[in-house]
């Protein structure tokens, strides 16, 4: 099965290789339109809010000061100020599952994390080719400061506490794809599957099938009787 | 090894590093340090140090034994969290000493690196700005491009365009004026990563605003007035945009001419200086912005005054960029470059 996701590969203690799952133009893109949404409700919110100090002050100067450096702060703040704060992410990557990351898969320090949102000015024109082009999908931003934006979201695959003697990595791989999306499966084809790796455990170890439950249940509620048999718990 | 035999011994390994990584924020090692609010200590860094080699170990194990179950899934996301967590960016800029630091040492010298190139960008600008002035005083019906009509009719009238300053509130003229400027800076910073084109464009333009509006004014015989406005905040907001497109060509030099080094190392390197002094001359903006609303159009200051202010604020901009105090040394420089 082909890998759409770019891997950067760094070597991390004992020159042990880490590939960090580079993320690429359609997160990216869909990450930055959260944010742009965030930073036009912050603005209107922004706008608010100056109406509100020159109404209450009498003062539309000081309204227009607190709306003025609102926006500049917002505009040039918003995105080094939340992966700064957030490790990496702001409110649209962490939706997306992204996170902004030292090239050498290590925490983007400060600096580096202003360096590329202060390059927004230049990469506002150019981001997108630079992102659809560049092998590690890095902009001008990403270039200057040495940064990777990575795909981080939590995997939620089970972690098999049994498994038959005889089954190696593509078997136990299987059962845990199986567990772990067995609810997004159309009608019951997760209980077919379920039902096949029953028998492969009948055939190689049938002495697992006693936590699996009796025969009925097990017909009745296979992908449970599967998760009891392997011992299956969430990664 | 058996994947269930492999998850039983090392499970407990995974559990307690994912437990004590939790615990910690951003860590960067240290004797009893506060690390996000967790007190961190020697013994409790050895255990994460050691578990974070653990976790590598067996993710590369995984990896190659049990490529894509859920213990390689949950090693590599473990490997990475601790490598996010425990890692950092060995070329950090920016960091230690806090804003006094920052301000008398960091900045200076990132400051005093660049000198020869805010020299180019000087150059460039005056040479804009004569080219503007020149070009206006043989043709002023060119310098209406740059000020407009309206403008141009007030001249002629004896009034200058900035006189309706007075008429709006000074802080929405300072802070629109000040966040401006900042924009105008940071862009021309940012420029550098076009190989400076975008950088010279700023200067150039500026350059040539400049020039052909004192040309305007000077053929309208408005040039003392004009003088007189932009004396106070003049001086030290061309040499602000100056320094900034300075730091910009930094990163341009970099990026065309990289040196013994490689590319993007040089272009790191030369990201970190230039941002350094991007956010150095930022405050003055600030500064600059109060200046520009409250004294520049104030018909009661007198011109000496604002002159007098305008060339104490450039002195003072130098002497704080400078630090004559900060003996320079042979790796501060190189670590500015």
């Amino acid at each position: 099965m082909g890998d759409e996701i770019a891997r950067e590969t760094v070597l991390g203690i004992d020159n042990i290789p880490l590939e960090l799952p580079v993320a690429g133009l359609g997160s990216r893109v869909l990450a930055s339109i959260v944010d742009y949404l965030a930073v036009m409700l912050l603005a209107a919110l922004l706008g608010f809010v100056a109406l509100g100090v020159a109404s209450g002050t009498g003062r539309a100067g000081l309204g227009w000061l607190v709306f003025a450096a609102g926006l500049f702060l917002l505009q040039w703040g918003y995105f080094a100020a939340f992966e700064i704060a957030l490790g990496g992410r702001t409110p649209g990557k962490a939706a997306v599952g992204l996170r902004t990351v030292h090239r050498t898969g290590g925490a983007a320090g400060a600096g580096a994390l202003v360096v590329r949102n202060l390059m927004r000015a230049v990469d506002v024109f150019a981001a997108v080719p630079m992102i659809a082009f560049d092998p590690l999908a890095r902009r001008f931003g990403d270039h200057l400061a040495g940064t990777l934006v990575i795909h981080a979201r939590r995997a939620a695959r089970p972690v098999l506490g049994r498994v038959p003697p005889r089954w190696g990595a593509r078997e136990v791989a299987l059962a845990e794809s199986l567990l772990a999306r067995a609810g997004e499966l159309e009608g019951d084809r997760a209980a077919r599957l379920a039902h096949q790796i029953l028998a492969w455990i009948e055939r190689d170890a049938p002495e697992m099938l006693a936590a699996a439950g009796d025969p009925a249940t097990r017909r009745a509620a296979p992908v449970e009787a599967l998760r009891r048999a392997l011992e299956a718990e969430p990664g | 090894m058996q994947y269930d035999r492999f998850i039983r011994l090392r499970r407990p390994l995974w559990d307690a590093f994912e437990v004590r990584l939790g615990r910690l924020g951003r860590g960067d090692g240290g004797r009893g340090r506060r690390v996000r609010g967790a007190i961190v200590d020697h013994d409790e860094l050895e255990e994460l140090a050691i578990g974070y080699r653990q976790v590598l170990h067996d993710h590369a194990l995984a990896a190659a034994r049990f490529p894509a179950t859920g213990a390689a899934e949950r090693l590599r996301r473990l490997a990475l969290d601790g490598t996010h967590r425990l890692g950092g960016g060995a070329d950090e800029t920016v960091r230690r000493g806090g804003p006094i630091a920052f301000f008398t040492r960091t900045f200076p010298r990132a400051f005093r690196a660049q000198l020869d190139l805010l020299a180019l960008a000087a150059l460039l600008f005056a040479a804009a700005a004569a080219l503007g002035l020149l070009t206006t005083a043989a043709r002023p019906g060119l310098g209406v491009a740059f000020i407009g009509e309206e403008a141009r009719s007030g001249l002629a009238e004896g009034r200058l365009w900035t006189e309706v300053l007075t008429t709006l509130p000074p802080e929405a003229t300072s802070s629109s004026i000040a966040t401006n400027n900042m924009t105008v800076a940071i862009t021309a910073w940012a420029g550098g990563a076009t190989a400076g084109l975008l950088t010279f464009y700023t200067l150039i333009l500026n350059g040539l605003m400049l020039g052909a509006v004192v040309g305007v004014a000077l053929h309208y015989s408005m040039g003392g007035e004009l003088g007189a406005f932009i004396a106070a905040h003049g001086p030290l907001e061309i040499t602000i945009i100056l320094v900034a497109a300075a730091a910009g060509l930094a990163v341009a030099r970099a990026l065309v001419a990289a040196g013994d080094r490689p590319r993007g190392e040089a272009l790191r390197a030369a990201a970190r200086s230039a941002v350094t002094v991007l956010l150095g001359v930022l405050p003055w903006l600030v500064v600059l912005g109060a200046v520009e609303a409250w004294v520049s159009p104030e018909p009661a200051v007198p011109a000496a005054a604002k002159v007098a202010l305008g060339l104490a604020l450039v002195a003072l901009f130098w002497v704080a960029a400078l630090n004559p105090f900060l003996p320079p040394t042979e790796s501060d420089d190189a670590e500015a470059r």
